[in-house]
């Protein structure tokens, strides 16, 4: 009764490369990608290291009319959505759909129903880009002061007309959707840190129900620009120590200084498992059960016990039917950020219960920085194609591993895993946890 | 086994009320919360009208108001409105089961700090036209507050309702402009169906009658800048001579349970949402399919959904925004699913009055099904005055109608292609 949903289909884009190959690679070898940013002039930013995806074309590899409605719409991408586009791009040619032949003018998808076919993505409001507003705002100066009357009259007119549409946090779904002809169901969770955890948790939830039979799960995020950035510095999050870029970000660790921004766009082809079976996919996972918590404590808070990760974490296992001392191992959240850090131990120790100490917990933010609303699935995705291998790699930058953290975190080198059950969860400051409970196959 | 999923409270603060019945029977008398635009200064803008929410005092319904001192418009709507929920469906604070609880809103971005950004890039820009990040990083960084930045995320006010009223269970925020809430509450519904919490807090809230929001749509020209003199007139959903939606703002909150929880603790029930239909346009980012492909396919995946053929709906709530292609495609749309009982079905817009909510649009919308099927009484499409060839349905034009009013279908398509639908019914044991 309840169908079987499984990950047909991996496409990422990090500070690690394009492909989650490339994230794999990374996280195997522990090579961190955070570096000094290099995008724009940081230095009266506190925090001036982060991941950044220095190099991607999401128009290619893909069909000649794709690629041009791509380059044609670039300019009203974000960054954010560019990276979303282009990860989806890899999900759907990874997970060996036939794609037609457009001069025959077939569908992109032959194959398939496209009206069962959705998307849902954890995305961010994307702020605007200073250039895009330098000259607007300029023109509308009066008297020295920035000033809205002149706005109106000057500012409005010297911005493109689409300026809007460049920042809307459901244009990711909408333009993968236009590119791959996705009708079913269509979302944008804004549950930052979150999102994209949640988008696999509702994506499989509406295949359960029924209503589609192939979801692109994904998440997508950039904090590199000078708003983001100024933002999580202003609250303290972010890391300060600047000097050296690869160990900057040390999730678990005593020396840890906060947070590492980054960005990037990981997405999931799934599907139920009847259809995948029969058209005789690949099949990388089983999504077993997903799970979600909030905390209570403020909008700016972590909660001390982690109730929101336990409550995550807890459901997940609840709807996977799985015990955690048959886990083989954790991908945790692991920002690096003490408060957060702390809190999802606490909430990890009160899931695993007993297991808490030989459950392998691993995480790697060391490598890529904080991917938000794209990270707990590149995570996954990398879990995916490493530990499938039967081995946890040890959390990059953590050298002294919290002892209060009271897990068997995975540190130096790699360990064996004895199961290929892997529960993976996200947090954001403020708000949603999710988790979500894999077999690898 | 699914379960049956009801509602059991409702809060609501519009430009047309601070409760759900001062706005219904605002709405009902055909009275416009269109008004110039009072929260910033508009007066040079191409749209200098909104609909915007009257003035209240936040700590009538919250805890603390500390807490939301720097919070945007949109969370104070929404805190406003869940507690207004909360209340009438005879729940505490504390009274939610943590874990048990979810809580699912179509919610919009925070009030920007437009000045300080503004200024900032001002100060970073240089003669070439240049910004200086870390020109502007130097103002941004005494001028920013910084927790009210964190304020603008479209989380907040889940995060906020959930800190408010001690839910712990899962919680959702989307964001799919104008469809977000009508979705918010649909997807509610299938984790209230499946059992995965017994209680989700649901609905929607959004503001942006700010000056990007009003710039970035009169940019789009999606706004109407007619009627300045006369702004109760912009909005004019289905009549010939539409010319673009009238921006309003606003939040509205449902309690919904599964059947069995409402039971278990006597809980007075306005309805039962049976069934909920989502599609995607995959078409182009604003233009809505011309053959109405995705709206049409919401609406047979709801009706379907809730075991209803389209002769059972009695009222449909449209999406029906004021721009010529929404209503035209809305009403092709109906025609397709309905076929000829398309023409007995009645269909109005209380986006003529209210204005278009955005991400809080969907709920409110359904709210005003739900009073409709209370007093079998339906809300007017007003200005409807110079009858378009292209949408000749029944829009009960200018004036409120006595009609049976048991089933209601309530349509919200967004901007990005999102199509949804919710059937609402009088709830039957």
């Amino acid at each position: 009764m309840n169908r079987r949903i499984v990950i047909t289909g991996l496409g990422t884009v990090t500070p690690a490369g394009i492909g989650a190959p490339a994230l794999a690679d990374a996280v195997r070898e522990g090579r961190s990608a955070v570096g000094p940013i290099t995008r724009f002039d940081a230095s009266n930013h506190s925090c001036r290291v982060a991941g950044m995806v220095n190099e991607f074309d999401p128009s290619e590899g893909i069909r000649k009319d794709q690629s041009r409605y791509v380059k044609k719409m670039a300019k009203v991408m974000a960054v954010d959505i560019q990276l979303a586009v282009a990860a989806a791009n890899l999900a759907v040619l990874d997970c060996g759909l036939p794609v037609g032949d457009a001069k025959a003018d077939e569908p992109v998808l032959p194959t398939i129903d496209h009206t069962r076919f959705g998307i849902i993505f954890g995305t961010s409001f994307i702020p605007t880009e200073l250039e895009d507003m330098a000259a607007p705002v300029r023109a509308s100066f009066v008297d020295g002061r920035f000033s809205l009357k002149g706005w109106g009259t000057y500012g409005i007119p010297r911005l493109f007309p689409l300026w809007l549409l460049k920042h809307l946090p459901n244009m990711h779904a909408c333009h993968t959707g236009i590119l791959w002809d996705a009708q079913g169901p269509s979302n944008s969770l804004t549950t930052s840190d979150a999102g994209g955890l949640l988008a696999l948790d509702e994506a499989a939830r509406i295949l359960r129900r029924g209503g589609a039979d192939y979801m692109l799960a994904g998440g997508a995020e950039s904090r590199v620009n000078p708003v983001m950035l100024l933002r999580y510095c202003l609250v303290h999050r972010l890391a300060t120590a600047n000097d050296n870029p690869a160990a900057a970000c040390r999730p678990f660790d005593l020396d840890r200084t906060g947070q590492v921004s980054g960005e990037g766009a990981a997405v999931l082809m799934i599907e139920g498992a009847d259809v995948a079976e029969k058209r005789g996919a690949r099949i990388y996972a089983d999504v077993l059960g997903t799970g979600a918590g909030t905390t209570t404590a403020g909008v700016n808070a972590c909660d001390a016990d982690g109730r929101a990760v336990a409550t995550a974490c807890r459901r997940a296992l609840a709807a996977a039917n799985v015990a955690p001392s048959n886990l083989g191992a954790v991908v945790a959240h692991g920002t690096a950020f003490a408060p957060q850090d702390r809190s999802e131990a606490a909430g990890l120790r009160a899931a695993l219960g007993p297991a808490a100490k030989d459950v392998p917990v691993t995480a790697i933010k060391g490598v890529t920085g904080n991917l938000g609303a794209a990270s707990g699935l590149a995570e996954l995705a990398a879990a995916i194609l490493v530990l499938r291998q039967g081995q946890v790699p040890p959390i990059l930058n953590c050298a002294r591993p919290d002892p209060e953290a009271g897990l068997a975190l995975v540190v130096g080198k790699p360990v064996n895993m004895k199961s290929e059950l892997v529960l993976i969860t996200s947090n954001a400051i403020g708000g949603q946890a999710a988790a979500v409970v894999v077999r690898l196959l | 086994m699914r379960q049956r999923v009801v509602i059991t409270g409702m809060g609501s603060v519009t430009p047309l009320g601070l409760t759900v019945e001062e706005t219904w029977r605002n709405l009902l008398a055909g009275k416009s919360g269109i008004q110039p635009i009072r929260v910033f200064d508009a007066e040079t803008f191409p749209t200098t009208f909104a609909a915007q929410v009257p003035e209240f005092d936040i700590a009538r319904y919250v805890k603390n108001a500390a807490d939301y001192s720097r919070a945007g418009r949109n969370v104070r709507f929404a805190a406003a409105a869940a507690k207004m929920a909360a209340d009438d469906a005879g729940i505490e604070a504390g009274g939610f089961d943590p874990t048990r609880t979810g809580i699912y809103l179509g919610s919009g971005e925070g009030t920007l700090d437009f000045f300080t950004l503004c200024e900032s890039i001002a100060h970073g820009t240089g003669e070439d036209g240049k910004v200086s990040a870390a020109k502007f990083a130097e103002m941004g960084l005494t001028r920013y507050d910084g927790l009210r930045e964190l304020e603008q995320e479209p989380n907040m006010a889940a995060n906020h309702l959930a800190a408010e009223f001690g839910i712990a269970g899962p919680t959702y925020s989307n964001l799919t402009a104008c469809a977000a809430s009508t979705q918010a509450i649909g997807e509610a519904m299938d984790l209230l169906r499946h059992g995965d919490v017994d209680t989700v807090m649901a609905g929607g809230t959004h503001s942006m009658i700010h000056p990007l929001g009003v710039t970035g749509f009169n940019l789009l020209t999606a706004i109407s800048t007619e009627h300045k003199d006369q702004p109760w007139r912009a909005s004019r959903p289905f009549d010939k001579d539409r010319a673009g939606f009238v921006l309003g703002e606003g939040s509205t909150v449902m309690i919904l349970e599964t059947l069995e929880h409402a039971k278990a603790r006597g809980a007075r029930i306005w309805a039962e949402v049976t069934g909920f239909g989502s599609s995607a346009d995959a078409y182009r980012m604003t233009d809505i399919h011309p053959e109405g492909r995705g709206p049409s396919a919401a609406m047979r995946l709801a009706l379907a959904d809730a075991s209803v053929k389209p002769e059972d709906i009695d009222y449909i709530s449209a999406h029906g925004t004021g721009t010529t292609e929404n209503d035209k495609v809305e009403t092709l749309s109906v025609k397709l699913v309905f076929g000829p009982h398309a023409y007995k079905v009645p269909m109005s817009s209380v986006k003529s009055t209210l204005g278009h909510l955005i991400a809080a649009a969907g709920a409110t919308e359904l709210m005003t099904c739900i009073m409709a099927i209370r007093d079998q009484i339906l809300p007017p499409t007003m200005n409807l005055e110079t009858p378009d060839p292209a949408c000749d349905l029944d829009y009960v034009p200018n004036a409120a109608r006595k009609a049976k009013v048991e089933v209601c279908l309530s349509n919200s398509f967004g901007f990005g292609g999102q199509n949804d639908s919710l059937v609402v019914r009088r709830f039957v044991p």
